[in-house]
């Protein structure tokens, strides 16, 4: 290993910009449910290495940037999960997953 | 320093800045392909890159364990669960008419805008380069910090994991009809 990291944090928080960005993009013009879930993966895995950068070039002696990394993974299988699982069901209603064509709250 | 010393260094540094460039690319690319692939199977498929790669930058930042849970539980259980899904809701993948909403106009000029804003931030602010030295230990310190000061949010969390397995087999259980 590296005695100290070679490049400045910019590279990897650029880096998280550019992942979150594209993210973003996906959960405001996708149509599909499953896709829009994708695309919040791909947000957090943003944030995860935002945290770990963080933690690494603060010094490594806090575990702080760790713990909330973890913390972001666990919740991410959690909603993960949930989310599907409310997928599966919204589709043996309405027979779409089509974010925009499940209006029945709509007045 | 001697001569040969500094090109160690050099050398050294010029991998660490070809790894990272390797996976920066293979963190970026294979998310816009899934954003932006039409089937949602190739969508889904194009994440397990993406992941790995992001499981590649912790462990060039030093965070080993983090690499492998990464690895563990983003492909090997969300990834799958998500194909799972995409399989029992849209059959084996058919491209969609249109995949994207009435928005992507805008969509993609507010996210621009939005990294536009950050970018920008980051090229104002300065933070040292890290003058640390690598940490050493890093799995066993973080053990101890999970579980003395952290022991209640972990408890926590494997409380919300029960609560979330046993919320989603209810809510995808197929109704009696």
């Amino acid at each position: 290993m590296t005695s100290a990291p070679l490049i400045p944090i910019h590279s990897y928080l650029v880096v998280s910009v550019l992942l979150f960005a594209i993210g973003l993009i996906g959960v405001f013009t996708r149509r599909n449910a499953i896709a829009v879930l994708l695309s919040i993966e791909l947000m957090l895995n943003a944030a995860n290495i935002n945290f770990v950068a963080f933690w690494r070039y603060s010094g490594g002696a806090q575990m702080e940037g760790q713990v909330f990394a973890i913390a972001i993974i666990t919740v991410a299988a959690a909603e993960a999960a949930i989310a599907l699982a409310i997928i599966l069901n919204v589709y043996r209603r309405f027979r779409t997953v089509n974010v925009d064509q499940i209006n029945l709250m709509k007045g | 320093m001697t001569a040969a010393v500094t090109h160690q260094l050099q050398s050294g540094a010029f991998w660490y800045l070809f790894a990272f460039a390797c996976l920066a690319a293979g963190v970026l690319i294979p998310g816009l392909l899934v954003v932006l692939s039409r089937n949602l199977l190739h969508s889904a498929l194009w994440l397990l890159p993406c992941l790995v790669s992001v499981a590649g930058l912790f462990l060039l930042l030093g965070a080993e364990l983090l690499a492998a849970v990464q690895i563990l539980v983003y492909c090997g259980g969300i990834v799958v669960l998500i194909l799972f899904a995409v399989m029992l809701t849209h059959g084996l993948g058919h491209a969609d008419i249109r995949v994207v909403n009435q928005q992507l106009l805008w969509g993609v000029i507010g996210a621009a805008a939005l990294a536009g804003v950050v970018l920008h931030l980051l090229s104002r602010q300065m933070w040292p380069i890290g003058s640390a030295t690598a940490p050493a230990d890093v799995t066993g310190r973080l053990a101890e910090a999970l579980l003395s000061p952290y022991v209640l949010a972990f408890e926590v969390a494997s409380v919300v994991l029960l609560v979330a397995m046993v919320g989603a087999i209810v809510i995808a259980r197929a109704e009696p009809e």
